[in-house]
C-alpha cells in the first residue's frame, strides 16, 4: 500500500536522518516501525505525513507519488496521531471529532455529529462526548485522538509514540483496545517501546542510524535485537 | 519728562507734595497766608509757622483740596455729555464718589484717549478714572488700583434661549454675530472654529438680527451689551462666563503710593456697602461686578448635557476599540511571525507599533487634528483607533505566540486549510489568552477619550467643563464625570480579572 523507495533526508545542520531508505508497508491491521531515539523514526513519520520532503527518493501511496495527491485528499487518506496528541483544548470531544469532517469533507454538522457519536461508541468512549481535553485522562485522550483521525476514514494512520505518556497498566489496556479495534484503517505505529509493539503488531521494521536493519515478524526482530536494546 | 526728572532730584516726599499743592489750588495755599501777612507782623510770623505747618503736614493740605481725575467724555455710558450738556456717566459717578470718600473736591478733566496717560505722567491730574484696562505695558509706567469693574468679550443671546445655549461651548454650527473687524471675530475664529461666525457692519444690525431670532447670539463687550439691554430695553441676556476678561482700574503715578492706597481703600468700601453696584445699575442692565452668570442652567439641561457627553465618550471609545481590535489581528499576526517571506512586513509593523506606543497619545491626537487637518471626530476616532491597535496588537501577538505550535500541525494533518486553521484552532486559543490584556487596553482607551476634549469634541469632560463655566461647581461635576467613567471601567476591570481566573483555571494543558 505504501512504498517507500530509496528516500534520504538530511537536516539543515547536516544530520543525515534517513539514508537511502526503502520499506514496503503492506496493508496490514497494525504495522510497527521500531528503533531507538535518533534512529530516524520520527523523520520517517514526518516524511510520510508530508511535513518533511525527502531530498531523494519517492513515497508511493497506492502506487501514486504522495506529492502528486491533492492536500485534502491526501489528508483524508493518511491520518496522523502525534506523540503529544494535540487535541484542540478549546473544543469538547465532539467538536474535536466533527471539525475536520465538516470543514474538509463538507459533512453537514448534523451528520458529522451522528458519525462522531457512533465512532465514540465503537471505541468505547462515548461518555467523553461533552468533555474537554483538559478534563480527561491520558489513555482516554489517546483514544479520542485516534477517533478524531478515524473520522476522515483514512486508509492508513500513523501513530507516533502512542505509549510515551501512558503507564504500564494503561499501555496494556491500550494495546488490547487497539488490537481488538474493528477498523478498515491500517495503523503504522512508530515506537521505541518494543514490548508494546510485540503486543499489538505482527509485522514491522527496525531502524538504526537512518537505515532499516531488520524487517519481518515482530517476534523475530525482537529476538535479534534483544541483546543490545535497553528500554 | 522735565517734571519727572525734577522730581527724582527731590528726596523728600513732602517737597513733591508742596509743588503739587501749589499747582492743585494756588488760591487756598498761597493767597490765604499772604492776606494774613499784610495784617500784622504777628500774622506774618504766624504765616511762616503756618506755612511750615502746611509744608510739613502735606496730608492735611491734600485732604482739604481737590482730586483731579481725567476721562475722555466720549465713551457712553462711562463718560458722556447728557442732553443738558452736563458731563455724566459711570466713570464720572465713580470719580465723584471716590473724591467725596477721600474728603476731596472732585474735579474732572476731559482729554483725548491717546494722550491721557502722558497727561497723568506730567501731573496734569492725579488719576485717570476713564475705564482703563490693566495691561503689562501700562503697568510699566503707572500703578493701577484694584479693579473697579470687569469687562471683556461676552456672549449674549435672546432671552427665550430657543437654541438652549448656556455658554459659548454649545454654539457649534450656530450663527453668532460679531461686528466686522472687531477683535471678537478673530478671537472666535481662532478659539471656536466650529462656530458659524456671521459678521455685520454695526452692532445695531446685530441687535436687530437677534431680536428677530435670525442669529443665535452675538459677542461684544459685556458692558456695551449690558447698556443696550438697559437703554434700548433689548430682550437679551448674557450667558456663560466672559470669553476673556479685562480688569478696569484707576492708574496713578508710581510715586503716589499714598493716594493709591487711599483709592483702594475707598473702592473696597464702595464695593462693600454696595455703592459700586448702585452706580452700576444706573447705567447697566446687569451686574458685571457679580461674577455669576445671570442665566441659570436648569437641572434637566445639565443631566442632558452630561448624558450626551457620556454618550459621545462611549461612542468614540467604542468606534476606536472596534478599529483598533480589527487592525490588531493582522498586525498581531505580523508581529508574531518573525522570519521568512513576511520579514519586511514584520519589521514595518514592529516599527509602527513601537512608534505608536512610544509617543504620548495627546501629541498623536494634536498631530492628526492640526497637523493633518482632520475634523475633530475623525481625528479622534482614527488616532485613538490606531493607538488601540498599537497596544492591542501586542496583546494579540503574545496570545498567538502562546498557542502550542503542535495545534497548527495537528490541524494541518486533519486537512484544514490555512484560513480554517487560524479561524478554528489558532485564533480562538490566542484570543482567550489575550482577553485580559485586551480588556486592559479597552479600559485604558476609554480613559484616554478624556484627551479628545482638547480638540473641541463635546464629550463628557468638555460638557462637564461647560456646565462648570455656568454653575461654578467644579467639585460636583468633575466628580460626576469621574463616577460615570468609573461606572464603565470598573465592571470591565472586574470582568478582565474574572476571565483571567477562569482561563487559568480551565487550563489549556493537552493530554
Amino acid at each position: 500500500m505504501i512504498d517507500i523507495n530509496n528516500i534520504s533526508y538530511t537536516y539543515g545542520d547536516g544530520t543525515k536522518a534517513l539514508i537511502d531508505l526503502s520499506i514496503k508497508l503492506p496493508k496490514e491491521h497494525i504495522f510497527a516501525v521500531m528503533g531507538m531515539s535518533g534512529s530516524g523514526k520520527t523523520t520517517l513519520l514526518n516524511c510520510l505525513a508530508r511535513f518533511l520532503r525527502p531530498q531523494t527518493g519517492t513515497i508511493l501511496l497506492n502506487g501514486k507519488d504522495i506529492y502528486t495527491i491533492e492536500e485534502k485528499e491526501f489528508r483524508s487518506k493518511l491520518g496522523v496521531v502525534f506523540q503529544h496528541l494535540n487535541l484542540f483544548p478549546h473544543m469538547n470531544v465532539l467538536n474535536n471529532l466533527t471539525l475536520a469532517p465538516c470543514r474538509v469533507q463538507n459533512y453537514l454538522k448534523k451528520d458529522a455529529e451522528k458519525a462522531a457519536g457512533e465512532m465514540l461508541e465503537r471505541l468505547g468512549i462515548e461518555e467523553l462526548i461533552t468533555d474537554y481535553p483538559g478534563q480527561i485522562s491520558g489513555g482516554q485522550a489517546q483514544r479520542v485522538a485516534i477517533a478524531r483521525g478515524l473520522m476522515l476514514k483514512p486508509e492508513a494512520m500513523l501513530l507516533d509514540e502512542p505509549t510515551s505518556a501512558l503507564d504500564a497498566k494503561t499501555t496494556q489496556e491500550f494495546a488490547t483496545w487497539l488490537s481488538e479495534l474493528k477498523s478498515d484503517t491500517s495503523f503504522i505505529i512508530v515506537t521505541h517501546d518494543t514490548p508494546f509493539a510485540e503486543l499489538v503488531a505482527h509485522q514491522g521494521v527496525f531502524m538504526e542510524k537512518g537505515r532499516v536493519t531488520q524487517t519481518g515478524r515482530i517476534n523475530d526482530i525482537v529476538k535479534h535485537i534483544k541483546g543490545p536494546i535497553t528500554i | 519728562m522735565i517734571f519727572k526728572d525734577k522730581q527724582r532730584e527731590v528726596t523728600e516726599k513732602i517737597t513733591s507734595d508742596v509743588s503739587r499743592l501749589n499747582r492743585l489750588d494756588g488760591k487756598s495755599c498761597r493767597l490765604v497766608p499772604f492776606s494774613r501777612m499784610t495784617k500784622s507782623l504777628l500774622n506774618k510770623i504766624l504765616w511762616i509757622i503756618g506755612f511750615f505747618f502746611c509744608v510739613c503736614n502735606s496730608v492735611w493740605c491734600e485732604d482739604t483740596k481737590t482730586f483731579t481725575t481725567a476721562l475722555t467724555g466720549k465713551y457712553p455710558p462711562f463718560s458722556y455729555y447728557d442732553s443738558g450738556g452736563k458731563l455724566t456717566g459711570f466713570d464720572v459717578d465713580i470719580a465723584q464718589e471716590i473724591a467725596s470718600r477721600l474728603n476731596l473736591k472732585s474735579k474732572i478733566a476731559t482729554t483725548e484717549w491717546d494722550g491721557i496717560l502722558a497727561g497723568l505722567l506730567v501731573e496734569k491730574y492725579d488719576a485717570i478714572i476713564g475705564s482703563m484696562a490693566i495691561t503689562p505695558e501700562r503697568t510699566e509706567k503707572v500703578d493701577f488700583s484694584n479693579p473697579y469693574y470687569f469687562s471683556g468679550a461676552q456672549l449674549f443671546i435672546h432671552r427665550n434661549n430657543p437654541h438652549k445655549v448656556y455658554s459659548i461651548n454649545e454654539c457649534t454650527d450656530l450663527r453668532i454675530g460679531v461686528v466686522l473687524g472687531e477683535t471678537y471675530q478673530q478671537y472666535l475664529e481662532m478659539n471656536y472654529p466650529d462656530i458659524n461666525v456671521v459678521t455685520f457692519k454695526s452692532s445695531v444690525e446685530i441687535f436687530e438680527m437677534l431680536e428677530q431670532n435670525r442669529i443665535t447670539g452675538f459677542v461684544t463687550d459685556k458692558l456695551v451689551g449690558a447698556w443696550q439691554i438697559k437703554k434700548a430695553k433689548r430682550p437679551f441676556v448674557p450667558v456663560g462666563e466672559m470669553l476673556y476678561k479685562e480688569r478696569i482700574a484707576i492708574p496713578v503715578r508710581k510715586e503716589n503710593t499714598r493716594l493709591l492706597s487711599d483709592i483702594n481703600h475707598a473702592l473696597a468700601e464702595m464695593e462693600k456697602d454696595g455703592t459700586i453696584k448702585e452706580i452700576y445699575s444706573r447705567y447697566f442692565g446687569l451686574d458685571s461686578t457679580n461674577k455669576n452668570a445671570s442665566s441659570k442652567m436648569p437641572t434637566s439641561v445639565i443631566v442632558k448635557k452630561l448624558l450626551k457627553g457620556f454618550g459621545v465618550t462611549l461612542l468614540v471609545a467604542f468606534a476606536s476599540i472596534l478599529i483598533g481590535f480589527t487592525l490588531s489581528i493582522p498586525t498581531g499576526l505580523l508581529l508574531a511571525h518573525k522570519g521568512g517571506k513576511l520579514l519586511l512586513p514584520h519589521m514595518i509593523t514592529r516599527a509602527v507599533v513601537d512608534l505608536i506606543r512610544g509617543i504620548p497619545v495627546l501629541i498623536q491626537l494634536l498631530f492628526v487634528w492640526l497637523g493633518l487637518g482632520l475634523r475633530p471626530f475623525p481625528a479622534a476616532i482614527i488616532t485613538l483607533g490606531v493607538c488601540a491597535m498599537g497596544y492591542m496588537s501586542e496583546a494579540v501577538r503574545s496570545g498567538l505566540m502562546s498557542v502550542d505550535l503542535g495545534q497548527g500541525i495537528a490541524a494541518k494533518a486533519l486537512g484544514l486549510s490555512l484560513i480554517d486553521r487560524f479561524r478554528f484552532i489558532i485564533w480562538p486559543q490566542a484570543f482567550r489568552i489575550a482577553i485580559p490584556s485586551l480588556m486592559n487596553c479597552v479600559v485604558a482607551l476609554i480613559k484616554d477619550t478624556a484627551l479628545i476634549s482638547i480638540i473641541s469634541i463635546p464629550e463628557l469632560i468638555r460638557e462637564a467643563q461647560s456646565i462648570i463655566s455656568v454653575t461654578f461647581e467644579p467639585q460636583k461635576y468633575y466628580l460626576i464625570a469621574a463616577l460615570l467613567f468609573f461606572a464603565v471601567t470598573f465592571p470591565l476591570m472586574k470582568l478582565a480579572g474574572m476571565l483571567e481566573k477562569s482561563i487559568s483555571k480551565k487550563g489549556f494543558e493537552n493530554d
